[in-house]
């Protein structure tokens, strides 16, 4: 072990100390079973960790394999779907409450307001996040020709995420909740993600460094900024003072206003860097490889990836279009938002055109066709997005299913189109198998997807345009003519078609997470001479 | 290495290659900058026009002098002028003057209701009708009297709400030592009785002397109720919470106090004054 290594393994065994600590003292103190369960799941966690670092601190001479550290990789693709298969169940269950609203069985645990939460941190975090880093870890490594950096930092990174995302899942049907969207884990489960972030950002940045290629590949550009910006989004957002070790209940730095734009400076860009440029990431190295062409443009490439990472930050307040939030804040995000369209635009004609003299894989490769779909909602959603930035525009769309039916566009449609595409391609190199199990499963996957997403998107434009209609339609006296519960009446055969669409998205994710189990179950290639290895490290 | 020249696309790529994969160098498309440009330019004029960039003291007003606080005031203003200008009526009239002119209902009645299905009818139903816990309102049932200066007042102060000026009432619980369990059995026995239910004879009668001495001070003697005070009829058949035997016990042991919200403040004074009417014509249609 190098002196470096040794220092790295030690600054990762305090900080896990310290976790297993924060865990004990909860569970020590603790006055709330919720609280109390989470104690424990953060002290076994972290005492599990700790002695492997123990083993790992008295080895010696630690083995380390002259090939890409890929085993962490299939961890994160079985979180990958675990986490996906529980989100989208979730999700659709809370469809079917919303067009049968007895079906929140009238317990608090199982009201909307708390399975929500559940359903979004489970597939932005649980799905898109160990997706994000499952492939981030992968392209890393073969762009830069270099084996992750550290040997022990990536199931630092790994477990401390993960340990975060059931800590959020497991706490809401509890009512541990901060009440920030997208943000609403406690300051607790907040710590233990600062740490496996500020591992990830310095394990990405390390590997980098020990690159065997002169430049950095443009979807690591990506990776990188979204690693940063979350890094920071998540820090400013969740400053909080716990009331005392013994609740999990803290109060937020920002109050009023400054609360609102602070939110949602985190919510848009949590959207604009986790859900947008992590994505774009993934797809600058899947697509080019899967259809084995060059990128269509490095220039745009370039103008892409800086136009997304300038603008989409000033964009967060118009989440916030005709509120407390001064004008000025406003109409600055709005004028971003518009200028923002024209960058994301080149990111979805980058990728659309690169797939120029190979589109017949559209048709006989599954994968492919997941992705290709996805740059096209991609390009969907971005446009709706800064549409719908628009001042006018937002009065008609703010507040209603529009909203839901823009956010599953991007999610249903880009994210998780993107995934799918790309797990279908590297679950087979990971493992080294010929390919997936099944095509015509993939298939199946694709059109039940696709189905699935037009069927919830067009329901929800239908009944957010409906909805915003009958708020604002006045009678010749300047009265209204419907009241609230009369557009909640007219949004029951929506709702209904939303739910059997998110089924059929659901029902292909099973399809997908079935195919990709039998994939890695089945036969392995015959080892052939690999010539896509880590090169030695100068003075290795 | 060195670019090379990519037959499908005609175009060089830049001669970096990472794993395999390639870029082009294809130049920026025009169109591409062309709408950056357009844009930018859109926002520019955005700029100038509206409240834009901030500065250390202050921010860019825009040179339309746009305000959304102002715009904002300025339409409740127009809409408010609207309605007093299409319902003159209740500006100018109270709510006894207004229940005696028999042309309004036609006329207001289906813009009223709308306002009532926004703030009345998650207790009272879409129909007026109640539900279990909250009265019914289009039947001659009143637990406060009802003219129409009496409603108006509930609607403005609430009954048992936090105004200084609410109604106030309050079943007490003869559960808490008031009562022994043998006397609200034999009660709940009497109240059967007088409402016209199956009972028990023997307890009813010792419950008529209990009653007596506890309950009619509030709901009159007999329990035919009509007080205005907030204490109900016993011997009709509504119910705001249920005559049944399980019931009864529950609200002597317990004692209820049902909360009306007052609406002063939240609506305006015609806004109560057009909900008073639509509760009053939801009674005139010759239901008991």
């Amino acid at each position: 072990m190098t002196t470096f290594e040794r220092i790295e393994i030690s600054v990762i065994f305090v900080v896990t100390f310290a976790v297993f600590i924060l865990g004990v003292a909860i569970l020590g103190f603790g006055r709330e079973i919720g609280y109390v369960f989470h104690g424990w799941l953060i002290a076994i966690v972290a005492g599990w960790g700790l002695m492997n670092l123990i083993n790992r601190m008295n080895d010696k001479q630690p083995d380390i394999p002259h090939e890409y550290a890929d085993t962490v990789i299939k961890w994160g693709v079985w979180a990958t779907f675990i986490w996906g298969v529980i989100g989208f169940t979730i999700g659709d269950l809370l469809a079917w409450q919303l067009a049968i609203p007895s079906w929140n069985g009238d317990m608090s645990w199982s009201n909307f307001g708390r399975v929500r939460p559940m359903h979004t941190t489970a597939v932005i975090f649980g799905f898109g996040g160990n997706a994000l880093m499952a492939t981030s870890f992968y392209v890393v490594q073969r762009t830069s020709r270099a084996r992750l950096a550290s040997e022990v930092s990536p199931w630092f990174v790994f477990f401390g995420y993960n340990l975060f995302v059931l800590l959020a899942v497991t706490g809401y049907p509890m009512g541990i909740t901060q009440s920030k969207e997208y943000a609403e884990p406690e300051w607790y489960a907040d710590l233990v993600l600062t740490f496996a972030w500020v591992g990830y950002l310095w394990l990405y940045m390390r590997t980098l460094a020990n690159r065997a290629e002169p430049h950095i590949y443009v979807a690591n550009w990506y990776y990188m900024g979204f690693i940063v910006v979350i890094a920071m989004l998540h820090v400013v957002n969740n400053l909080s003072m716990p009331i005392s070790i013994a609740y999990p209940k803290s109060y937020s730095l920002f109050a009023g206003v400054q609360d609102a734009m602070t939110q949602w400076w985190y919510g848009h860009n949590a959207v604009g860097f986790l859900l947008t440029a992590g994505f774009l990431g993934m797809m600058y190295y899947f697509l080019p490889k899967a259809v084995n062409r060059p990128i269509y443009s490095y220039r745009l490439s370039i103008i892409g990836f800086w136009g997304i990472t300038f603008l989409y930050l000033w964009a967060g307040s118009h989440h916030l279009h005709y509120t407390a939030l001064p004008d000025w804040v406003q109409y600055l995000g709005m004028t971003m938002s518009v200028i923002l369209l024209v960058p994301s635009w080149g990111s979805v004609f980058n990728g659309i055109l690169t797939i120029n003299g190979a589109w017949d894989k559209v048709r006989t490769d599954p994968a492919v066709r997941f992705m290709m779909v996805a740059m096209l909602f991609y390009g969907l959603a971005t446009f709706e997005g800064s549409f719908l930035a628009i001042r006018p525009v937002n009065t008609l769309s703010h507040y209603t299913d529009w909203t839901v039916g823009h956010v599953h566009a991007g999610a249903l449609g880009w994210v998780a189109f993107i995934s799918f595409g790309a797990m279908y391609k590297m679950v087979p190199w990971i493992w080294k198998r010929e390919g997936t199990y099944s095509l015509r499963l993939e298939a199946w996957h694709f059109w039940l997807a696709l189905s699935g997403t037009l069927i919830y998107v067009g329901a929800m434009w239908n009944s957010g345009i409906t909805q915003a209609l009958m708020w604002q339609t006045y009678d010749a006296d300047g009265n209204f003519v419907y009241a609230f519960i009369d557009t909640v009446d007219a949004m029951r055969p929506y709702y209904f078609a939303r739910a059997i669409g998110g089924l059929l998205y659901l029902i292909g994710a099973c399809l997908g997470a079935y195919n990709i189990y039998m994939t890695v179950k089945g036969p392995a290639m015959a080892p052939a001479p690999d010539k896509h290895r880590p090169i030695m490290q100068p003075g290795e | 290495m060195k670019p090379e020249l990519d037959e499908p696309s005609g175009q060089h790529t830049t001669g970096h290659e990472w794993d395999g994969l390639k870029e082009l160098n294809t130049p920026v498309p025009l169109v591409f900058r062309i709408s950056l440009w357009l844009t930018i330019a859109v926002s520019v004029i955005t700029w100038v026009l509206y409240p834009s960039w901030p500065g250390i003291t202050g921010y860019v007003k825009g040179v339309t002098g746009y305000s959304s606080r102002d715009r904002i005031a300025e339409a409740v203003a127009d809409r408010q002028i609207l309605r007093l200008e299409q319902m003159p009526e209740f500006a100018s009239l109270d709510v006894t003057e207004l229940a005696n002119d028999p042309t309004l209902e036609a006329k207001y009645s289906d813009a009223i209701a709308v306002l009532y299905r926004d703030n009345c009818s998650a207790c009272h139903g879409r129909d007026l009708k109640g539900q279990t816990n909250f009265p019914n309102l289009t039947d001659d049932h009143w637990l406060w009297s009802g003219t129409p200066e009496e409603i108006e007042y509930t609607l403005q102060y609430g009954i048992n709400h936090t105004s200084d000026d609410t109604r106030w009432a309050e079943m007490p619980a003869f559960g808490d030592g008031m009562l022994e369990r043998p006397d609200i059995a034999a009660v709940v026995e009497y109240v059967l009785k007088i409402s016209g239910s199956e009972h028990d004879t023997e307890l009813a009668n010792a419950g008529a002397v209990v009653f007596e001495e506890n309950c009619a001070s509030c709901h009159e003697a007999g329990g035919i109720g009509g007080m205005e005070i907030g204490a109900p009829s016993l011997v009709d058949d509504a119910w705001i919470y249920g005559g049944t035997r399980d019931v009864l016990t529950e609200t002597l042991k317990h004692g209820r106090q049902g909360v009306m919200p007052g609406w002063s403040g939240r609506l305006t004074e015609e806004e109560i004054k057009k909900l008073t009417l639509y509760v009053l014509w939801a009674g005139e249609d010759g239901q008991d």
